[in-house]
């Protein structure tokens, strides 16, 4: 096991940038957290839960998938070396799941290409990052258990290294590392995990909520409520480390030339049920609200869900971050409540 | 806004009129729908069924035009059964005799007649209005977008001062702003009557300290014209150039025939804009602007908030920052603007606009944004407005009288026509028509109409359906729904395929010059 002094991760993470472009949590100078490419002066250690979850490096929020010049067809699959530091374990397994997805049965070039050049270095979680977080219940952190390269476990002044990859071994040959037995190492680890582990309560509406999708016993009116109050932003799906869905479409980029693009879409829009008679099989919001939430906690694909207890990887950022509070905590709440 | 925007969070009550705020101000709608789920009341005046009539304790729906009957009519009550704020009245306020004697011709049943709201829901809503200790009315071009306005808007603020509910923390007259930046091109003086920060070109005083600033003699100490006036001037013929900016009139100005006849007789029009509207393929130049995202500078948004803006990515092709261009157009017409970057001109409109003085770059790097009045760089920028006095002293009662729309429904124009716009298009849909989510969303114009009438005409949900007013006529699908009343008809004007503006009446408000968007008389029949 290795160990990293916290005044010398800096140092580490410059000499990475040689060969990756590395992402950090960052600071903006208005107080913002969020992730973004490695600066001396804005990075942090100090960030919580970031606002958004990595995905927009594999599946960015618009993509072009290829271009056509001359009537010449030309494939445009981009990828660059990333390390991303510091992501939540929850993100880990929402990577996880949305990877499963996107190469289980027909690769997804254009995600697989920009996950396989990744690298990815999990800060574990010493307790909840905030009031939503319900990582423990859905069995996605507060420490992840696969996938990672490597994964930092902070012991106040200096981090825990455990490494989950060759690559990620490879990254600590720097002498800004120092060895730690792997006894002592283990005793830390585990004594961090239950003392994390207890800080996050379970949210026992979750499993109460799945059950009663399962057996169908969901009153129509817990959706009307919610389908009454959305106002269509999408929000909960952009910010959902599970969410991949996306709309494709052709732009001309200039006379005689063309690119085919992708871009974040979301259930909650009516259009993207809408068939082409203009019939919508999902016509209202409320079924449109239902059919999302039954997706996370009901039909999930249980490949996909990579050991987790469901779709949801219980980040809680929907719950954070919808306008209206429509999120999968609110809507568990309400469904176990009636 | 005399308010701020999070002080939504703890009003009691909103008085929402004119407004689908859902749909135009969708992160204003979240905290009404937010607060009403804590508690707080809603009460909403609009014609049409729209998404807070499910979340409104009480929703009015008056006969398009009859904002004033209706305002004058809850003021009435509130006289009447002596609800309104004593204390505020004789202390903050002028003009109440003459607000009395005109308010009390709006009886309930006077009202009940005009508005067709029954006299009991106008009881009923005079009441929570008055009774509310934290009352916040909001409005937009439901109120504004009327020949009579002005008359609308003046009756907002009559009511709010009779009760008091303004001046406080979560109170006051609050009209959302339909535009990022509306508000800070008003606040710089893209008026026909004012400097910068509303200094009225007429005043000497004024004048003199732009001609000094600007190192020039004679600067024009006339009022200018409303987009209004200009188009019926250059359809005279005195107005003979036209420089258009990120506007689209051939879409946006009602009449579009009126309006296409002013445009082609013009002797020069330049419009500077980011993509070629329809106003745009008429112009002798077109001048490529930058878009939001190109360039540098701040946003001043409706609740007085001046933020900054920075360049995420550079302007394609000749494209330009706006500032860019028309200091390039200053220089090449003889009078140099030395301006290096955005942050210059900051600096001016720090020196010349009093209630900017304070919002610097410097300070805007550093925070989300200053509220104006913000006189000096130590001020934090101000909340709510009119706190203790109002900016003239007393706050004088403006009492209006009713006037019909100035094209009511007849004979032969049976349906009264209102439009507006739907959620996921922007205007004209110069940008948004562009972006392939929202077209699929809303790919075409439709045309809401009442189950009752659809029947009565033979109209079915999809059905093509033609509109005529005297001005022309426009044909779209048909949407069948209770959402709009009897005898009325929304549409929007996104669509060039439909454009609603072909149809609309030019009549506008004597004094802002607005047109009549949101009342016409028009037929509807069933294409076969």
């Amino acid at each position: 096991m290795k160990t990293i002094a916290k005044e010398k991760v800096k140092e580490l993470l410059r000499s990475w940038t040689k060969e990756y472009q590395v992402v950090v949590p960052t600071k903006t100078i208005q107080g913002d957290c969020l992730f973004d490419t490695f600066q001396e002066d804005s990075f942090t250690l100090d960030y919580g839960k970031p606002s958004l979850p990595p995905k927009s490096f594999f599946l960015p929020h618009s993509d072009v998938l290829f271009s056509v010049e001359k009537n010449e067809f030309r494939e445009v699959v981009s990828a660059q070396k990333n390390i991303l530091f510091g992501i939540r374990s929850c993100d880990m397994m929402g990577l996880l799941q949305a990877t499963s997805f996107m190469t289980r049965d027909r690769e997804d070039i254009y995600y697989k290409a920009k996950k396989d050049a990744a690298l990815t270095v999990v800060m574990a979680c010493p307790g909840p990052q905030n009031e939503t977080c319900f990582c423990t219940t859905t069995l996605s952190g507060p420490v992840a258990q696969k996938g990672f390269d490597l994964l930092f476990y902070d012991l106040g002044d200096a981090f825990l290294i455990e490494t989950g990859s060759q690559k990620g071994k490879d990254l600590l040959t720097s002498d800004l590392v120092a060895d730690m037995k792997e006894a002592t190492a283990g005793k830390k680890i585990e004594a961090f995990k239950q003392k994390a582990v207890q800080a996050i309560p379970l949210v026992n509406e979750v499993n109460e909520a799945m059950n009663r999708l399962k057996d169908g016993s969901v009153e129509e009116g817990v959706w009307d409520y919610f389908g009454g109050k959305c106002i269509i932003c999408g929000g909960c799906a952009f910010v959902c480390p599970t969410c991949t869905c996306f709309n494709v479409d052709d732009y001309p980029s200039a006379p005689g030339k063309g690119i085919r693009t992708r871009a974040w879409d979301a259930c909650l829009y009516g259009g993207f049920t809408r068939e082409a008679s203009g019939h919508n099989p999902r016509a209202t919001q409320a079924s449109r609200v239902k059919r999302r939430h039954e997706h996370k906690l009901r039909y999930f694909n249980k490949t996909d869900i990579q050991e987790g207890l469901c779709g949801c990887v219980g980040c809680g950022r929907c719950s954070d971050f919808c306008p209206v509070h429509i999120g999968t905590l609110e809507v568990v709440k309400r469904i176990a409540a009636k | 806004m005399t308010n701020s925007i999070t002080e939504f969070d703890d009003a009691d009550m909103f008085l929402v009129i004119g407004s689908n705020t859902t749909a135009q101000h969708p992160m204003i709608g979240m905290r009404i729908i937010n607060a009403k789920e804590r508690g707080a009341k809603l009460l909403l005046i609009d014609p049409r069924e729209i998404q807070l009539a499910g979340f409104a304790d009480l929703h009015l729906r008056q006969n398009i035009g009859t904002d004033v009957a209706v305002l004058n009519g809850l003021m009435n009550i509130i006289i009447e059964e002596d609800l309104y704020d004593k204390e505020f009245v004789e202390k903050r306020t002028e003009g109440f005799d003459q607000l009395k004697s005109i308010i009390g011709r709006y009886t309930p049943r006077v009202v009940e007649q005009i508005s067709g709201i029954s006299a009991h829901d106008l009881e009923t809503a005079a009441r929570m209005y008055s009774t509310a200790d934290k009352a916040m009315i909001v409005y937009c071009m439901g109120i504004t977008q009327h020949t009579t306005g002005t008359d609308n808007v003046k009756s907002c603020a009559n009511l709010a001062m009779l009760t008091g509910h303004i001046g406080r923390p979560s109170t006051g007259v609050n009209p959302l702003r339909g535009q990022n930046n509306v508000q800070g091109a008003c606040d710089m003086g893209a008026l026909p009557n004012v400097f910068s920060g509303y200094q009225a070109v007429t005043d000497p005083a004024n004048k003199k300290k732009f001609e000094e600033a600007w190192g020039v003699q004679g600067l024009d100490d006339k009022v200018g014209l409303t987009i209004t006036d200009m188009i019926t001037a250059a359809r005279k013929g005195e107005v003979k150039a036209l420089y258009v900016m990120g506007e689209n009139p051939m879409m946006s100005d009602p009449d579009t025939t009126h309006v296409e006849q002013a445009i082609s007789n013009l002797e020069f029009l330049v419009v500077q804009d980011i993509f070629l509207s329809e106003t745009a393929m008429k112009a002798d130049v077109v001048l490529p602007a930058a878009s939001f995202a190109e360039k540098d500078g701040t946003f001043s948004n409706t609740e007085r908030r001046v933020q900054l803006l920075k360049k995420a990515v550079p302007p394609p092709g000749l494209a330009k920052a706006d500032w860019e261009i028309i200091s390039e157009v200053s220089r090449l017409s003889g009078y140099p603007m030395n301006y290096r970057s955005s942050a210059d001109i900051m600096k001016e409109i720090n020196a010349l606009t009093p209630s900017y003085a304070g919002i610097t770059y410097a300070r805007l790097e550093k925070c989300h944004g200053l509220q104006w009045p913000c006189p000096n760089e130590e001020h934090p920028g101000t909340a709510f407005l009119h706190k203790d006095r109002f900016s003239k002293g007393l706050g004088t009662f403006l009492p209006c009288d009713f006037k019909p729309l100035a094209e009511v429904p007849d004979a032969e124009y049976d349906f009264v026509l209102t439009t507006g716009r739907i959620y996921y298009h922007y205007h004209t849909g110069t940008m948004t028509r562009r972006i392939s989510i929202l077209e699929r969303e809303a790919p075409e114009p439709f045309v809401e109409i009442n189950p009752d009438d659809a029947k009565r005409l033979g109209i079915r949900s999809n059905d093509m359906v033609e509109l005529t007013s005297r001005r022309g006529s426009i044909k779209a699908k048909a949407e069948v729904t209770p959402r709009v009343p009897r005898k009325v008809v929304f549409s929007t004007f996104h669509f060039h395929e439909a454009p609603v503006n072909l149809i609309t009446n030019s009549a506008f408000d004597p004094i802002s010059k607005i047109p009549e968007y949101k009342g016409c008389a028009v037929n509807v029949r069933r294409c076969v």
